[in-house]
């Protein structure tokens, strides 16, 4: 089951198969079923997170399929590993192309959310079918903009790693693919609590994906744990600090929670159908939670 | 020494299993439909040659990710790029590839050859650049090739999710060859848990020259086996070499020992002709371009079914599948020449593939000849003689369409599965003759 757990991915469904039902295979009756147990599950407490940021990644690539073939809201699935159950262990995985959330139950709780991968593109908003959309990922990207505006220049140089980034590093597949054991960048402690309170809120537009009351355990343990956590990034050459929006603007702008049990990354790459603009590719990882129970 | 390379079939294959093998990677894939390569290969794959006294490498890096660890803009104009900064390049990689058995005493490293690799994408897109480069890594030395570090770490020095996908692609001792596909389990170089590029370590289970030179026999064998070109070339030369030519036609069956001997003449007059170029080939002497090879080879098979219509150069057959041989023989030598082989290794290895060849010729034509000897005494030989030649010139019209154009067709993509069945064929020929002969012999016994 685990082998099943970890086929998702962020490539076009053409390129890389994913488990279960393809909606573009459903009657509307057997997909708005499909949708609504992804509306439980998602959640719908926050304007623009959860069921709302899920739906308006569908459409961004139903927007890119007005463009190039391969791409659309058809291309997304759901499925289910092991049997669904008040109290036993399995697991909801739901998406497609830019989206891929993998949800384990136990005894009727979420124990775990993640591997969450979420992107987009394009990095703007968009208009397709007539309907005119925010950009899905604008509270992720801008809670990591803020947070990162809030460092002085002298914390900027410590959260600073020198590499380079064309793409999140926790990837999906392969088990070779394990989190740096060791933590880059500054610890949050260090931080004034101006500061500390922007990490804990950029953590929120991944969090808040799922249903609020279920994922209360975990966001309380990621706050616990604010201050063996670790923030860094790489490239935003044309960052100044204590602007947050001259952060993440250009490709290979990249920026990192790690904490004890969080990880979350954010990368800013060039784009794929649309050429010379950028797009965003996120990975939200658990150090001990990913798979629980696999 | 800088080449901008037009690649043909056997490098696309390679870009299609890369793409299969990537796809693959990121989602333990079950099904994998070939259309819509909208995201670039963004991993470098390096490939390993192992002979007993040396490692060659050749190393295929995506130019999205160079450039992000070289700089330079190499994306802008990759076309031109060997020409404005190979050097550079060559110094860039020769700075990041160090291999040894003992740190303090490192092998020799030396890039014998760079090319940029231009993979049209089938979706819409940029074209895919790649840069591929060929390197060979030469022990200390006493010592073998079997264990040893491979520290490689282009572009994941800088580039900090960048993965290499490390293959042992040939081994020559064990005859190991590891492709990266999706059930392949390859090595992998990339950032550690601790944030740091570690060297790999290559362990490849021991071998011997022995080992070896059988592998290069079996390969030999297997590369007639599964050639169908080759096969059906020697098949229609054979087909009226039973026959006499009487008033610029094929006539009767010219007896036993008068096929015997031609038989006999014919494939030595092949087997001289490629042994020639798998020598001059395998050595390097000689490497034309595979293209024009491979479309050579089809031009052979298609002049062979001609002269099995109707003669075209009767008792001139010799020359002519000597002539051929030595086409033929430059594709035999391609295969050497790709798994980078030196001196005495070279040398056990052209003559143990060469072995392979002749074997499984022979194999094949005493399989086939009984049977077409008895055949061809027969007066309905002609509709076998033309039905084998009429098949002969569609495929090789077919194959020498599809490798000019670089384009599989309708008719080239239909017979290879038939072709892969050819030992029915052989069958079926057997049946045919032991079927006729008895026929007419009962016939002539009716007579008395």
């Amino acid at each position: 089951m685990l082998a099943n757990a970890k086929n998702w991915s962020n490539l076009p469904v053409s390129l890389a198969s994913r488990n279960g039902l393809e909606f573009s295979s459903l009657s509307s009756t057997q997909l708005a079923a499909a949708l609504a147990v992804i509306k439980a599950s998602a959640g719908t407490g926050y304007s623009m997170e959860g069921y709302e940021k899920f739906q308006t990644i569908r459409a961004a690539d139903d927007y890119l399929g007005t463009m190039q073939s391969g791409y659309g809201s058809g291309n997304y699935f759901i499925a289910f590993l092991g049997t669904p159950s008040a109290t036993g262990n399995w697991m909801l995985q739901y998406g497609g192309h830019h989206y891929a959330a993998n949800i384990m139950f136990n005894g009727g709780t979420m124990v775990s959310i993640t591997p969450l991968h979420e992107g987009v593109e394009p990095h703007t908003g968009f208009t397709v079918n007539s309907v005119t959309y925010t950009n899905p990922l604008t509270n992720n990207v801008t809670g990591m903009q803020n947070m990162l505006g809030s460092l002085s220049s002298t914390e900027l140089s410590t959260a600073k790693i020198s590499g380079t980034f064309s793409d999140c590093l926790m990837i999906p597949g392969s088990t070779t693919n394990t989190m740096p054991t060791v933590k880059q960048g500054i610890q949050v402690s260090t931080l004034s609590a101006t500061a500390q309170a922007t990490v804990l809120a950029a953590m929120q537009p991944w969090i808040n994906d799922v249903d609020s009351t279920q994922a209360a355990t975990i966001r309380a343990v990621y706050k616990n744990e604010l201050a063996d956590t670790y923030v860094c990034y790489a490239s935003n050459t044309s960052a100044v600090a204590g602007t947050p929006s001259s952060f993440l603007t250009a490709a290979t702008d990249y920026v990192r929670i790690d904490g004890p049990s969080v990880w979350i990354e954010l990368c800013c790459q060039n784009g794929i159908v649309i050429q010379n603009q950028i797009h965003y590719h996120t990975v939200m990882r658990d150090h001990s939670r990913d798979y629980l129970g696999l | 020494m800088y080449r901008i390379s037009s690649y043909s079939s056997s490098s696309s294959s390679i870009f299609i299993r890369r793409l299969l093998f990537i796809a693959s990677f990121v989602g333990a894939i079950f099904f994998v439909p070939l259309h819509a390569m909208a995201h670039q290969a963004p991993y470098t794959a390096v490939f390993l040659d192992v002979s007993p006294d040396r490692v060659g490498a050749e190393f295929q890096i995506p130019l999205t990710e160079l450039e992000l660890a070289f700089g330079h803009h190499i994306t802008a104009d990759p076309g031109t790029l060997l020409e404005r900064l190979g050097p550079q390049l060559k110094a860039y990689l020769l700075l990041h590839t160090h291999t040894y058995k003992n740190k303090a005493l490192p092998w020799a490293v030396n890039i014998t050859n760079m090319v940029m690799s231009k993979e049209q994408q089938i979706a819409s897109g940029p074209p895919f650049w790649e840069l591929r480069v060929n390197v060979m890594l030469v022990p200390r030395q006493n010592e073998d090739t079997r264990r040893f570090m491979l520290a490689y770490d282009g572009v994941v020095h800088q580039v900090i999710n960048h993965v290499i996908f490390v293959a042992v692609r040939n081994d020559w001792e064990t005859g190991r060859s590891d492709s990266l596909t999706s059930r392949s389990d390859p090595m992998t170089i990339r950032i550690g848990s601790d944030n740091k590029v570690h060297p790999l370590e290559i362990n490849i289970e021991k071998g011997n020259l022995w080992s070896g030179v059988k592998n290069m026999v079996g390969l030999g064998m297997e590369h007639i086996k599964t050639g169908t070109d080759h096969l059906l070339f020697l098949l229609v030369l054979l087909l009226p070499s039973t026959l006499v030519v009487k008033s610029k036609r094929w006539a009767e069956f010219g007896g036993v020992k008068y096929s015997l001997k031609r038989l006999l003449k014919i494939v030595t007059a092949f087997t001289v002709g490629h042994s020639l170029t798998l020598l001059l080939g395998a050595t390097g002497v000689f490497v034309p371009p595979s293209q024009i090879i491979e479309v050579l080879i089809a031009v052979s098979i298609l002049v062979s079914a001609i002269h099995a219509l109707t003669p075209i150069f009767p008792g001139k057959e010799y020359y002519v599948s000597g002539g051929f041989g030595l086409i033929h023989g430059m594709a035999f030598a391609s295969v050497l020449y790709n798994m980078q082989l030196y001196g005495k290794i070279l040398i056990l290895s052209i003559l143990g593939f060469n072995i392979g060849i002749e074997m499984m010729q022979l194999f094949i034509v005493a399989l086939v000849v009984p049977w077409l000897i008895l055949l061809s005494r027969g007066k309905h030989y002609s509709i076998i003689r033309v039905t084998g030649a009429i098949v002969a010139i569609i495929a090789s019209v077919a194959w020498i369409i599809e490798r000019i154009s670089g384009r599989p067709n309708v008719v080239s993509t239909n017979l290879q599965p038939i072709f892969d069945q050819g030992i029915w064929f052989i069958i079926g020929l057997a049946c045919i003759a032991v079927i006729s002969f008895l026929y007419q012999k009962r016939r002539r016994h009716a007579f008395i």
